[in-house]
C-alpha cells in the first residue's frame, strides 16, 4: 500500500492529510500554523504518521498547498488551494452529487470555485486583499461581543430577526456592533447578522463565479451552522457540508500527491 | 537637486533596477534584448537619458506625450523629440497622491508626481507636454500638470464614427503642426514628413512583425521580454529603437526555426488585456511568466496600442499625409475612452485566433473605470469564444503581490486541465 500525504499551510492552522492509493481517506491532523509553517509542518506530519501507523520515511509522495506553501519545503509538489480544493470536493461528492460549486471560508481570504460535471476548475474568484467574507471578519466581531467563535453559529441561528450589518470592513463592522449593543439589541440578533453580512459579500463573490448547482462549503466555515444557514437563505439553494470541511484542501492535496485525484 | 527628488530617484531606481535584473537573470533570454534593458536603465534606474538620447547642442525641442492619440511623426518632422509619459512607478504614484483624489488611477499619479518632484529627470527634459483628451482622469491631470510645465491639450473626439468628428479632429491636428512649428521655430515641410511617416512605418513594421513571431505555435520570447523591448521605443529615437528591434526580431526568427523556446509547446497562452503595465509596473508580465504561462499578446497603451497600426498615405501632398495621420491616430485606437467601442471586440476576437489564446487577463487598474465597464462585453465574447477570463484589480503597489500569484497560478493551472482534458479526448 502505497501512502500519500497533503498538507494545506493556511494561514490561521496548519492541516494534514494522509490517502491511499484506494482514494481511502487514512487519518487527519490539524495545529495552529505559528509562526514557522515548515517546523510545523514536519511535528503535524510526524504526529500524523505515527497516529496512522506508517513511516514518514515511507511516504509514497507529499504535496504542500495554502498560503505557506511555497515554504514547506518536506513537500515535493506544491499547487494552489484552488486546484487542492476542487480535487478535495470531487473525492467528498462522488459521482452523483449535484454540488457544482464550492465555497471556502478560510481565515484570511475566502474564494469561490465553480467546476464542470467532470470537476474541472471552470471558473474562480477570491476575495480582494482585505478581511471581508474572511474567517477573521466573524473572529474578530466575535470579539467584541464576548463570545467564542465555536458559539456564533449556533447562537446566531436562534434569531428571529437578525439586524443588519452594512459594514463590511471589519473595523468599520466593529464600531457597528458597539453601537448595535449600546442600543440594546439582542446580541443573538446582532450575531446573525454579522452571519448575513458576511454570507451576502460571499455570494456576491459567487454570482460573479458564476454559481450553477449545489454549493459545498469547507472551511473553517463549514464548521458553523449559522454561516450554512445564511448561505441558503443568500444563494437560495441546499448547502453541503464536507464531512472534514477544514481539512478538504489539505485531503486534495494528499489525492494529487498520488495522481488519484482526476479518477472520480 | 532637492532631498525629495533625491529620495524619489533612489527610490524609483531600485525598483527599476529589480526588474531589469529579473530580466537579466534569464539566462535564456534574447541576446538582442539587452539594448532595450539599456534604455530602461538610462531612463529609470542612471537616470541619464538626455545622454543617451545625445540631445547635443543645439539641443532639440523635447515634447513629452501622454496616451497614444497624438502623431510622432509630426515631431520628429519638426525637428523635435517625443517621449512618451504615461506613469508606471509606484514611487513616483506615492507623491502623486497628494496631488489627485484618492480614486485617480496610478497612471495618472505617477506621472503627477514624476512632473512635480521632475525625477526621472525625462520628465524635467520635456519642453511642452500634449495631453489628449482621453479619460477623465487625463483630462484633469492636463489641468494639474500646468502649473509645472507647458502643456497642450489634444481635443480626441470621444465618438468616432462621426463626420463631424473626424473633420474636428483634423483641425485639431493642424493646430498641433501649427504649435510644434511655433516651438521649434521650424516650418513642417512637405518632405519633413514624408519622411517621419516612413521611419516610424518601419519602427510600426518592426512591432508588428515581433507580433508575428509571438504567433509562432511555440512562443520564442517571454510576454515580461517582448513588453519591455516595445516599451524602450517610449524613451529612444525611433530610427535606433527600429534597428535595434530589427536585430531582436531576426533573432527570434532564428529561433522560430530552430525551434527554440525559453517554455515548450504545451503552456497555456494568454493575453494581458484591460489596463495597460506600464514600466517599472512589471507585476502582472512577471507573474503571468513565473507561473507558467506564456504572455503573448497584449492591447496595451505601450505595446500593441501604441505600435501596430502603420499610416496609410496614398499621395504625399501635405493635406493628404494630414487626413492618413488623422485616420491612423483616431480610427484604429480602441482605447475604451472612445464610445461606441465596438472595435475593441473585434480586435480581441482577431487576438484570440491570431495568438491561438487559451484565456485573458485582464488587468483593472484601480480608479480606471472605462476598462471595468467594458469587461462585461469582454467576458460576454470570451465566453462566446469559450475562453476564461480572469479580472486582476491592483494598483502599483507590491504588496499584493502574493495574494496576486495565487490567482494567477490558480488560473493558469485551471487552463492547463482544460487543455489536458481536451488533448484527452
Amino acid at each position: 500500500m502505497r501512502v500519500f500525504a497533503g498538507i494545506d499551510a493556511g494561514s490561521t492552522y496548519l492541516k494534514a492529510a494522509l490517502v491511499d492509493d484506494q482514494r481511502q481517506l487514512l487519518g487527519v491532523k490539524t495545529a495552529p500554523t505559528g509562526i514557522d509553517a515548515r517546523e510545523t509542518a514536519q511535528e503535524v506530519l510526524d504526529a500524523l504518521c505515527l497516529q496512522v501507523g506508517v513511516e514518514p520515511a515511507a511516504l509514497a509522495a507529499i504535496t504542500a498547498t495554502g498560503y505557506s506553501r511555497r515554504q514547506i519545503d518536506l513537500a515535493g509538489d506544491n499547487v494552489t488551494e484552488i486546484k487542492a480544493h476542487a480535487a478535495g470536493a470531487r473525492w467528498a461528492l462522488g459521482v452523483d452529487s449535484e454540488v457544482r460549486t464550492l465555497i471556502d471560508v478560510g481565515g484570511q481570504d475566502s474564494k469561490v470555485i465553480v467546476f464542470d460535471d467532470n470537476g474541472a476548475v471552470k471558473n474562480f474568484v477570491m476575495n480582494d486583499k482585505c478581511a471581508a467574507g474572511t474567517g477573521r471578519f466573524l473572529e474578530a466581531l466575535a470579539r467584541v461581543l464576548d463570545v467564542s467563535v465555536k458559539e456564533i453559529g449556533p447562537m446566531a441561528l436562534q434569531s428571529k430577526l437578525p439586524c443588519e450589518i452594512n459594514s463590511m470592513c471589519v473595523v468599520f463592522a466593529e464600531s457597528e456592533v458597539i453601537s448595535l449593543l449600546a442600543r440594546r439589541h439582542d446580541p443573538v440578533d446582532i450575531v446573525a447578522g454579522i452571519h448575513v453580512s458576511m454570507a451576502k459579500r460571499i455570494a456576491v463573490m459567487a454570482r460573479k463565479a458564476g454559481l450553477s448547482g449545489e454549493v459545498l462549503l469547507t472551511g473553517g466555515g463549514g464548521l458553523n451552522p449559522g454561516l450554512v444557514a445564511a448561505f441558503e437563505d443568500e444563494l437560495l439553494c441546499d448547502v453541503h457540508i464536507a464531512e472534514h470541511p477544514q481539512l478538504n484542501g489539505a485531503i486534495g492535496a494528499a489525492l494529487l500527491a498520488g495522481r488519484l485525484a482526476a479518477a472520480a | 537637486m532637492g532631498k525629495r527628488k533625491q529620495r524619489l530617484l533612489r527610490a524609483l531606481g531600485r525598483s527599476a533596477e529589480g526588474v531589469l535584473r529579473g530580466l537579466e537573470e534569464a539566462a535564456d533570454r534574447p541576446k538582442q534584448l539587452d539594448y532595450f534593458i539599456e534604455v530602461m536603465r538610462a531612463a529609470y534606474v542612471d537616470d541619464c537619458l538626455a545622454e543617451r538620447l545625445e540631445l547635443n547642442e543645439p539641443r532639440p525641442k523635447v515634447v513629452g506625450i501622454y496616451c497614444v492619440m497624438a502623431p510622432e511623426e509630426l515631431v520628429y518632422a519638426a525637428g523635435a523629440i517625443p517621449l512618451r509619459l504615461c506613469g508606471g512607478s509606484h514611487e513616483a504614484s506615492c507623491a502623486g497622491d497628494e496631488l489627485a483624489p484618492r480614486d485617480a488611477c496610478p497612471v495618472v499619479k505617477s506621472a503627477l508626481g514624476s512632473t512635480a518632484l521632475g525625477a526621472p529627470s525625462l520628465y524635467e527634459l520635456c519642453d511642452v507636454v500634449v495631453v489628449p483628451t482621453t479619460c477623465d482622469a487625463k483630462r484633469k491631470m492636463g489641468e494639474e500638470l500646468a502649473q509645472h510645465t507647458e502643456v497642450w491639450v489634444l481635443d480626441v473626439p470621444h465618438v468616432k464614427e462621426s463626420e463631424g468628428a473626424r473633420r474636428q479632429w483634423l483641425e485639431e491636428l493642424h493646430g498641433f503642426k501649427r504649435d510644434l512649428e511655433r516651438l521649434t521655430g521650424n516650418r513642417i515641410k512637405r518632405r519633413a514628413l514624408k519622411e517621419a511617416i516612413a521611419m516610424l512605418g518601419r519602427a510600426q513594421h518592426q512591432a508588428r512583425r515581433l507580433y508575428q513571431l509571438r504567433q509562432a505555435p511555440v512562443p520564442v520570447v517571454r510576454g515580461n521580454e517582448a513588453a519591455l523591448a516595445l516599451h524602450a521605443f517610449a524613451f529612444d529615437r525611433a530610427d535606433r529603437w527600429t534597428e535595434a528591434m530589427t536585430r531582436l526580431n531576426d533573432e527570434l526568427e532564428d529561433r522560430v526555426r530552430h525551434q527554440q523556446s525559453p517554455q515548450g509547446a504545451q503552456i497555456p497562452r494568454l493575453m494581458l488585456a484591460g489596463a495597460p503595465s506600464i514600466f517599472p509596473n512589471w507585476k502582472l508580465p512577471n507573474l503571468i511568466e513565473e507561473m507558467g504561462g506564456a504572455l503573448v499578446t497584449d492591447e496595451s497603451c505601450v505595446g500593441d496600442r501604441y505600435l501596430y497600426d502603420p499610416v496609410g498615405a496614398v499621395e504625399n501632398t501635405m493635406e493628404d499625409m494630414m487626413v492618413a495621420l488623422g485616420s491612423r491616430y483616431l480610427m484604429p485606437c480602441t482605447c475604451p475612452s472612445f464610445a461606441p467601442n465596438d472595435d475593441r471586440l473585434f480586435r480581441l476576437r482577431q487576438a484570440v485566433e491570431d495568438f491561438q489564446l487559451d484565456g485573458v487577463l485582464y488587468l483593472v487598474l484601480k480608479g480606471c473605470v472605462i476598462y471595468d465597464f467594458e469587461l462585461q462585453r469582454v467576458e460576454k465574447l470570451m465566453r462566446e469564444l469559450g475562453l476564461p477570463v480572469l479580472r486582476i484589480e491592483t494598483d502599483y503597489n507590491p504588496e499584493d503581490v502574493e495574494q496576486l500569484r495565487t490567482r494567477v497560478e490558480a488560473f493558469i493551472e485551471m487552463i492547463q486541465e482544460n487543455i489536458q482534458q481536451e488533448g484527452g479526448a
